[in-house]
């Protein structure tokens, strides 16, 4: 029976943090890294560009096994844990092997879930999560002629863009009254609406889909407006939950995901969740709550790894800042924390540049002299420092008005000055 | 062959330096070792001596230099006296505990205030505790012999100490004798492979740290003291069976005996006994070979070894007399006797042997102990014999009266 | 053991705002000289006029590499720099987001992020400034060429936080290495348990207490002896000022007139700090210490500290060198000479060794004491070798800090009225022109022949 020292399962951003922050300390204890995928460790996020061939598969891992001999890494590919049984250290494979650890990490990511809509199920249709998905949209992509997405998450968007340069027509439909709601307001989402729109690119929002039918290797999406629309290929990209269903059992707490404390520790002696599974606080309000975005997987896997391996340099988690970066068609967005926090009342002071002809916009949200949230397109701004200024909760009150008038320089040496 | 040649004591020390080849020599010029230093020097620039010549700064730095050396693995000779010896104390003080087998010659001295360049044994005497093994030499001869020995002696697993090989300043280091010069081979052939750091080294090869602080209020560090205190003693108690035994592997080679410890002169019959040390005693075997002649039953011990004190050595010799008059050449300021004197009655209580013994001093600053002096010391030594008490000691030159005729120039 | 790479230091107090390191930069990545294209973006405070830079840091646990999902990023371990493969990168501008220094930012004329490449290995912004506000520190040369080699103190000494002589043991025996006999007399150094306590020792190679007074005698026996039996075996003391200038400094001066093989290392802490404080023939006029108190008549040490380091310029000494381990490099470049020098004689080095608990500063500003020491005048760093005759300044002070800039951080000081302040400032002025007197442009050469 395999016995490891620390068992990570996953092996995407989370996954990976975990394992450099484990090295650092412990260069001799045995580390196996598991993953459901047959391939070696990649990031969900590359995948729309595979689909449009802007890069090729073979090209998108993070650790080649060189990487992964270097670091003395057990890497098991193709292996999906069923169950976990706590009080024996151990989980039980869907080979019916069963592992061995002292310490695990569980990074098992999300998977996209279906809306309940009539027919969405029997229809042929596509998710993207998976290389396999990804490549398997690619060589569809390559004869299909018309698409249908469901969902203008980031997900959704990319994949249409990265379709849409692949040579297929793109019709988007959103039930939500804009794109990417979860970071971008209404006047950024309005301008990468437009963009899309340039682009060719049919956006629906505010449209709910009523059932879904297949034949003959077309769907056809029917609206509650009435409206239908047809294309060869239909993606569905409207949500994804935490991948934690073989937790059954196991008596781990779990909510929306997998419930941490500031140190990625679950309910349960000697496990640790991080990434995209994990539910750990949130910076605003505190409350615990999946907080899915690249650069938040990779602090909380660091932070996982470090706690596992006792490294006494350890900050805990300050809590989960919604982030993300955007590249559209040659155009850049960005948002750090609550961008909706503008119709909040109270200590709220908002300052705004919406230059709809230029497709610029730059909204900077204040509480108590502090930047709670700061979202841009085509700004240049530095992300990384406005993301800091938020995180260290950095009072702006001396230097608020020459903060406003010029960011970007201001927030350079507010760096300079403080962390830098 | 061994070849005869005549010479002072200071280049008998030399010579015996010579024949014993050490690796390195320090010198620091002082009356009257001075021509100590420079029959040394001579003797490295002739290629005689075929060692390091470390002409240094002063005396401090004279025996510093050799103990570091010596913690490499060298053989070593320096020999300084007085104001040197004193000024070198610190380290002078170190080099037993460390265990070098260093040997100096000291050529004795009395020591300043007031202001004297001339024989006596107050330096040596004064550092009596320091840890060294002291020996005395009676004649050139002896000094040239002792100093071979002294490296045998010093470097005997068993004992593992620096050797002192004094003579008398002025009456040794500038008298001239006869002395013969034993053959190169022989020497060698005595003295065997040098042992000098085989127990602390400063090597790369054999890295260690040599004397971390060992102590503190209780517990393993003051026991280490302890350990560290007792081997040195122990290694002290060695030497006489060593020194002895060194003396008759010297007989062997050389065919000249010397009495390792102590001497017994005329002893046989005697009454009483005058105790010398140093070239003193032959200007006392004089004046015991007159008394004789004239009727006392008067004997001589000779001190040769001081440190280690010849205890046992002694007790044959105490047994023979029922009094003893002893003369040191320097002087025990807190008991207001002689060095020698005062041992000698540590001794008796050790030995249960409680004679009357009377303390001269004499022969300070330079001044010879004559045959005449001697007199006086065995007439007083018998007045004691019969009874009468002396509380104080004889101070044999208090009452010498003419200027220059019994000094002897620098 | 791992690496250690050279990074870009930037003095704002020297940047002018010029932006030629800008435009360097952008005429090196992209042939024009539009700023667009420059990885290095100075800022400048409108209200304050001050300078600042944002430029990527080649950290060394980046945040931007694992935030990278296309694995463009990586840290090259040979040379530490933080690389961009842009045939990987998918411009998703994730880095940009997870980078907190503003190092890695967008360039909106080739829709691509770029960062710092460190132009392989010879930064052109460097270069271009001409006020020396950008300089490539390769301190970390020190760390790889000496870092492999084994750390011959051990770990868990009982020096005083912040202790100055346990940096200085740890790189010079990393450099001079175990084929080596040290030798420290009581003081500090043994006092943490360098040449051991109660049978155990704390380093790995020979190690002894000489007598505070004959360390280098004691080393110039050793020295001789393996000279005589063919056996290149390094002499290195490390003693206090008390066991160099005070009761050491005649064997010390034997052994340098007779040109005894050793590298003798005089670890200055101004003081008997090993004792309880005590003042020492180079503690400085003012100082406090227990035997220099100040009190409503005494004011500190009312004598100037002696100039050990130009004394031993006039001993036959083949180098003489002060050092102070702010300036690592330096002192590094100095052991170097020093192994050398001492193959023929005597090299001196005179270590300037703040101590916290002595001097009465914070363990922390050990460091930043040093660089005022030397940044005042009150310590200059020169070097002195037999050959040249003369002496180099190895770290010239052009516009010295007024001394009060160093004295203000330690507590021995604090007592010191104007005047007293006063007289060290003419005091360090004057020094500093005594040693120029020695300079190649001086009109002084130490010529050792001429004693």
């Amino acid at each position: 029976m395999s016995h490891s020292n620390y068992l990570i399962i996953g092996s995407s951003h989370a996954a990976l943090s975990a394992l450099e922050a484990i090295r650092i300390q412990d260069t001799e204890g045995s580390i196996t890294l598991v993953t459901q995928e047959d391939t070696l460790p990649y990031s969900p996020t590359i995948l729309p560009y595979v689909i449009s061939g802007q890069i090729d598969p073979e090209q998108i891992f993070l650790r080649d096994a060189e990487a992964l001999d270097r670091h003395r890494v057990t890497f098991k590919k193709g292996a999906r844990v069923v169950a976990v049984d706590p009080a024996n250290h151990s989980v039980s494979m869907d080979s019916g092997e069963t592992l061995k650890y002292e310490k695990m990490l569980l990074a098992t990511g999300a998977e996209p879930t279906l809306p309940p809509i009539p027919g969405v199920k029997d229809a042929s249709c596509h998710v993207l999560r998976t290389l396999g998905d990804a490549v398997r949209l690619q060589s569809i992509a390559q004869k299909a002629k018309s698409a249908i997405i469901l969902g203008a998450g980031l997900i959704g968007m990319h994949a249409a863009e990265n379709l849409a340069k692949a040579g297929v027509q793109i019709a988007i439909v959103e039930a939500l009254p804009r794109v990417l709601p979860g970071y971008f307001d209404e006047q950024a989402a309005g301008l990468v609406q437009q963009v899309f729109t340039e682009h060719g690119i049919k956006i629906l929002t505010g449209s709910t889909v009523t059932h879904v039918t297949a034949s003959n290797g077309t769907c056809t999406v029917s609206l509650e407006s009435g409206g239908e629309l047809s294309g060869d290929l239909l993606l569905v990209a409207t949500g994804v939950r935490a991948r934690m269903d073989y937790l059954a059992g196991s008596g781990i707490d779990i909510g929306e995901g997998i419930v941490v404390d500031d140190t990625m520790r679950t309910s349960s002696r000697d496990i640790w969740a991080a990434g995209d599974v994990a539910e750990a606080r949130s910076f605003f309000g505190g409350k615990k709550r999946v907080n899915a975005n690249l650069p938040n997987a990779v602090e909380q896997g660091r932070i996982a790894g470090m706690d596992m391996v006792g490294d006494s340099a350890l900050k805990p988690f300050t809590g989960g800042i919604a982030r993300n970066a955007y590249h559209f068609f040659g155009h850049r967005a960005f948002s750090v924390g609550l961008v909706g926090r503008a119709e909040s009342a109270g200590g709220i002071e908002v300052d705004q540049v919406f230059l709809p002809s230029s497709v610029q916009y730059q909204k900077m949200v204040f509480e108590d002299d502090r930047l709670v949230a700061v979202s841009g397109v085509n700004t240049m701004l530095d992300p990384g420092i406005m993301y800091e200024l938020v995180r260290q909760r950095v009072d702006l009150s001396e230097v608020k008005a020459r903060f406003a008038a010029g960011p970007l320089q201001m927030g350079r040496i507010l760096m300079s000055k403080i962390w830098g | 062959m061994a070849r005869t040649i005549v010479c002072d004591g200071n280049e008998a020390a030399a010579w015996g330096v010579a024949l014993s080849r050490p690796d390195m020599v320090a010198v620091y010029p002082i009356t009257p070792q001075s021509s100590l230093a420079e029959y040394i020097s001579q003797f490295v620039a002739d290629g005689i001596i075929q060692a390091d010549l470390m002409d240094v700064e002063g005396e401090h730095s004279v025996l510093s230099v050799l103990q570091g050396a010596c913690l490499a693995g060298a053989r070593t000779f320096t020999a300084t006296c007085g104001q040197g010896l004193a000024f070198m104390f610190e380290p002078y003080f170190r080099t037993p505990p460390l265990r070098l087998p260093i040997v100096m010659s000291i050529v004795t001295r009395d020591g300043i205030t007031p202001q004297c360049v001339w024989g006596g044994q107050q330096d040596a005497m004064t550092v009596r505790e320091a840890g060294w093994v002291h020996m005395y030499c009676e004649n050139n001869q002896e000094i040239l012999d002792t100093v071979i020995m002294a490296y045998r002696i010093a470097e005997h697993r068993d004992v593992m100490l620096p050797v002192n090989v004094n003579h008398d300043g002025n009456y040794l280091s500038y008298g001239v004798e006869k002395v013969e010069i034993p053959d190169q081979e022989e020497v060698d052939a005595f003295l065997g492979e040098k042992n000098t750091n085989w127990h602390a080294a400063l090597d790369p090869d054999r890295p260690m740290g040599v004397d971390p602080l060992t102590g503190g209020a209780g517990g393993l560090g003051p026991a280490l003291f302890v350990r560290y205190r007792k081997g040195l003693c122990k290694g002290m108690q060695n030497a006489l069976g060593v020194i002895t035994e060194v003396h008759k592997e010297w007989e062997k080679t050389s065919g000249r005996s010397y009495a390792p410890l102590i001497e017994e002169y005329r002893l046989e019959d005697a009454d009483y006994a005058i105790m010398t040390i140093g070239s003193m005693t032959g200007a006392g075997k004089d004046a015991v070979d007159a008394a004789r002649e004239a009727g006392e039953r008067i004997g001589l011990v000779k001190i040769k070894t001081f440190r280690p004190f010849p205890l046992q050595a002694l007790r044959e010799a105490l047994r023979k007399v029922k009094a003893v008059g002893v003369v040191d050449r320097s002087v025990s300021f807190g008991w207001n006797f002689g060095p020698v004197y005062q041992e000698l009655l540590s001794a008796m209580y050790f030995l249960n042997r409680h004679i009357p013994a009377v303390s001269f001093i004499g022969g300070l600053a330079g001044a010879d102990i004559t045959v005449d002096h001697f007199n006086r010391v065995i007439e007083t030594t018998a007045m004691a014999l019969h009874g009468e008490v002396f509380s104080e000691p004889v101070w044999l030159n208090e009452n010498d009266q003419s200027p220059g005729s019994d000094r002897v120039s620098q | 053991m791992g690496k250690s790479y050279p990074t870009i230091a930037f003095y704002p107090d020297r940047c002018d705002g010029c932006n030629q390191c800008v435009e360097a930069c952008a005429e090196f990545h992209s042939g024009t000289r539009n700023p667009a294209h420059s990885r290095i973006k100075v800022s400048q405070d409108g209200e304050e006029g001050a300078f600042f830079l944002a430029l990527c840091r080649q950290c060394g646990e980046p945040r931007c590499v694992p935030s990278c999902p296309a694995g463009a990023l990586k840290k090259d371990i040979d040379t530490g720099v933080v690389s961009l493969d842009e045939s990987k990168c998918v411009s998703c501008q994730l880095c940009t987001l997870a980078c907190p220094y503003g190092g890695i930012t967008y360039n909106p004329i080739t829709h691509q992020v770029m960062k710092c490449d460190f132009c392989d290995g010879d930064p052109v912004c460097v270069k271009a400034c001409p006020r020396g506000a950008l300089e490539l520190k390769t301190g970390s040369d020190i760390y790889n060429g000496w870092g492999d080699l084994e750390d011959l103190f051990v770990p868990g000494i009982s020096a005083c936080q912040g202790c100055n002589s346990e940096l200085l043991i740890r790189h010079t025996l990393r450099r001079i290495g175990p084929n080596t006999v040290v030798a420290t007399p009581p003081g500090c150094i043994p006092g943490v348990g360098a040449v051991g306590f109660n049978g155990v020792t704390a380093t790995k190679t020979p190690i002894f207490h000489p007598l505070l007074t004959n360390t280098a005698a004691m080393l110039a026996g050793i020295r001789r002896y393996y000279n005589r039996i063919g056996r290149d075996v390094t002499m290195l003391a490390f003693a206090g000022d008390g066991g160099t200038a005070d009761v050491g400094f005649q064997s010390l001066s034997g052994a340098a007139e007779r040109g005894e093989q050793m590298i003798y290392i005089c670890v200055d802490n101004e003081g008997y700090m090993n004792t309880g404080v005590q003042r020492s023939s180079t503690t400085p006029y003012g100082a406090w210490t227990s035997t220099t108190p100040v009190g409503t008549v005494l004011r500190g040490k009312s004598r100037d500290a002696k100039p050990m380091a130009l004394l031993m310029v006039m001993h036959n000494c083949e180098y003489v060198a002060t050092a102070c381990m702010t300036f690592m490099e330096d002192y590094y470049a100095k052991l170097e000479k020093a192994v050398e020098a001492a193959k023929r004689g005597m090299a001196y080095i005179h270590v300037f060794s703040p101590c916290p608990t002595g001097w009465r500063f914070p363990p922390s500003k050990l460091i930043e004491v040093g660089r005022k020491a030397v940044e005042t005048n009150m310590v200059p760093l020169w070097e002195y070798e037999a050959e040249a005759r003369c002496i180099d300044f190895t770290h010239p002070v052009e516009d010295p800090l007024p001394v009060k800039a160093y004295l203000s951080l330690i507590g021995k000081y604090n007592h010191l009225d104007e005047e007293q302040v006063a007289h060290i400032q003419r005091k360090t002025d004057e020094r500093i022109e005594t040693l120029k007197k020695f300079t190649r442009e001086g009109d002084v050469k130490p010529i050792q022949d001429a004693a």
